[in-house]
């Protein structure tokens, strides 16, 4: 994990929700967005990968949507409302497109499984009744090297209506 | 590099005594995803970043009775859910799937896209072709000139030191659309040539045309010979063939790690009918 140093430690005060939680920090105002989760809030569920927008591990919803971290700046959180991996639950519940990708057996080493989540996340909630056309290209951001997507897009259309 | 500093106006007010008071080794941050991508490669070297994406000045889509204007704080994914879009721009709607993965289109700003002069800029090739303007502010006044004048080469624009893109004006021309575009895969791939065509056809003749191009010279192109062909005649196949050979006479592509600059100069051909077939459908 890249950490992104500032030699004048120059601050910036950040206020945003993540996972339903108020935070209020100073932070480096150099830090990516991803940088601020991983090492600043211990919210490890979202990966870094190529860190240049390619890949999808490392993707977050900001404001409902969902955006490669690592190519976010994290003062460009200031003000939203931030969703990783670790604050999708269904109540007590485990996340039902969670239960889907394990039920459907679309993880493997798991690296691309957050971001692939939170993609299909974004669709369900905009598009519930999303075809497998729109689903390929929801996730035509997020990148596998295991699974040849075939399953991971059908644990994604189980949790489709109709 | 990344910066040592970002700050964050609020405010066109707050912009102003930011450059004030900032040092001049600066730039401004938008979307971040052509930013943030060079400082992660060690290529950008500005110390400080104006985070502008807070500007709500900028983020608007309305029309007047004459045109539609677009602020540059807009995102990718905001123009494709606008429905003043999809009524009368039709080649930049055309040109927004083929624009990067869903997540960036959250991220990318169509002023960025401008800004930042690549030759191979979709958005801004649509926006070309759909004849736009664009709008600068600086110390405010603003300005305006034709969008595609505004590219100067590669990587260079007209943009003054500290010179903020404000937004866009494009007339309203009543047109259909299509953004054609050849890539290593079928989405989410930096091409290897694309067109922009906005065309209107009555009874078969060709009434209004504007073409533009990417990733076929150091920056985007127009192919006015190849409007000027096309323009008033009645289409046919004969015709269209005519018109393919002499848009690959106005294109000047590159051999570099996407392609073949002989392919590139064929392909502009094979794209002009194809974006034909497309909006004769
Ligand atoms: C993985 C990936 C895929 C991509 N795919 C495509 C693609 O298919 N097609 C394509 O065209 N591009 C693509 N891009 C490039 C990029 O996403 C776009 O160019 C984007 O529109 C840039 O906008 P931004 O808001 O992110 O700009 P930023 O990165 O914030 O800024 C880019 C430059 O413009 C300047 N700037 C930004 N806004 C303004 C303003 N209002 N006034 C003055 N200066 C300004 C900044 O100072 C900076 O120098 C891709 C990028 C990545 C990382
Ligand atoms: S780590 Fe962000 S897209 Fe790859
Ligand atoms: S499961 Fe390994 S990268 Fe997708």
């Amino acid at each position: 994990m890249k950490m992104k140093k500032n030699k004048f430690n120059k601050i910036f005060s950040l206020k945003c929700i993540v996972n339903g939680e108020k935070i209020e920090r100073d932070i480096d105002s150099s830090l990516t967005l991803l940088g601020f989760l991983r090492n600043d809030l211990n919210l490890k569920g979202t990966k870094e990968g190529c860190g240049d927008g390619e890949c999808g591990a490392c993707m977050a919803l900001v404001s409902g949507k969902a955006v490669n971290s690592c190519i976010m700046m994290a003062v460009q959180a200031h003000g939203k409302s931030v969703i990783t991996i670790e604050g999708l639950k269904d109540k007590n519940k485990l996340h039902h497109i969670k239960k889907s990708f394990i039920d459907e057996g679309a993880v493997q080493c798991g690296f691309c499984t957050p971001g692939m989540i939170i993609s299909a996340q974004a669709l369900l909630k905009t598009k519930p009744k999303a075809n497998i056309k729109d689903i390929k290209e929801a996730l035509s951001g997020n990148i596998c090297r295991c699974t040849g997507y075939e399953k991971i897009i059908g644990a994604v259309k189980k949790c489709a209506k109709g | 590099m990344f910066p040592d500093l970002i700050v964050k106006p609020l405010s066109l007010k707050e912009l102003s005594k930011t450059l004030l008071s900032l040092p001049s080794d600066r730039k401004y941050l938008a979307g971040g995803t052509d930013l943030v991508v060079r400082a992660n490669a060690d290529i950008e070297n500005s110390r400080y970043w104006i985070d502008i994406s807070g500007l709500e000045e900028l983020r608007y889509i309305k029309e007047t009775a004459k045109s539609v204007l677009i602020g540059s704080q807009v995102k990718a994914s905001e123009l494709e859910d606008s429905r003043i879009i999809k009524k009368h721009l039709p080649t930049l709607l055309s040109a927004l799937p083929h624009f990067a993965s869903p997540s960036l289109r959250n991220m990318a700003t169509l002023g960025g896209n401008c800004a930042n002069a690549s030759p191979s800029a979709d958005l801004a090739c649509a926006l070309v072709s759909e004849e736009a303007y664009i709008a600068l502010y600086l110390k405010g006044k603003k300005r305006k000139m034709l969008l595609k004048d505004f590219f100067l080469g590669l990587r260079k624009t007209a943009l003054r030191k500290d010179e903020l893109i404000w937004g866009f004006e494009i007339p309203k021309i009543s047109h259909k659309g299509a953004y054609m575009k050849l890539a290593l895969r079928s989405s989410f791939a930096i091409s290897k040539i694309g067109i922009a065509l906005s065309v209107r056809i009555n009874q078969n003749k060709v009434e209004y045309l504007s073409i533009a191009l990417v990733s076929v010279a150091p920056k985007i192109i127009t192919a006015p010979k190849t409007c000027d062909f096309l323009k008033n005649k009645i289409l046919s196949p004969e015709i269209l063939d005519k018109a393919a050979s002499i848009i690959q006479k106005e294109v000047n592509p590159i051999t570099d790690i996407r392609s073949d600059g002989d392919y590139r100069r064929s392909m502009a051909g094979v794209l002009l009918k194809k974006a034909f077939k497309e909006v004769l459908k």
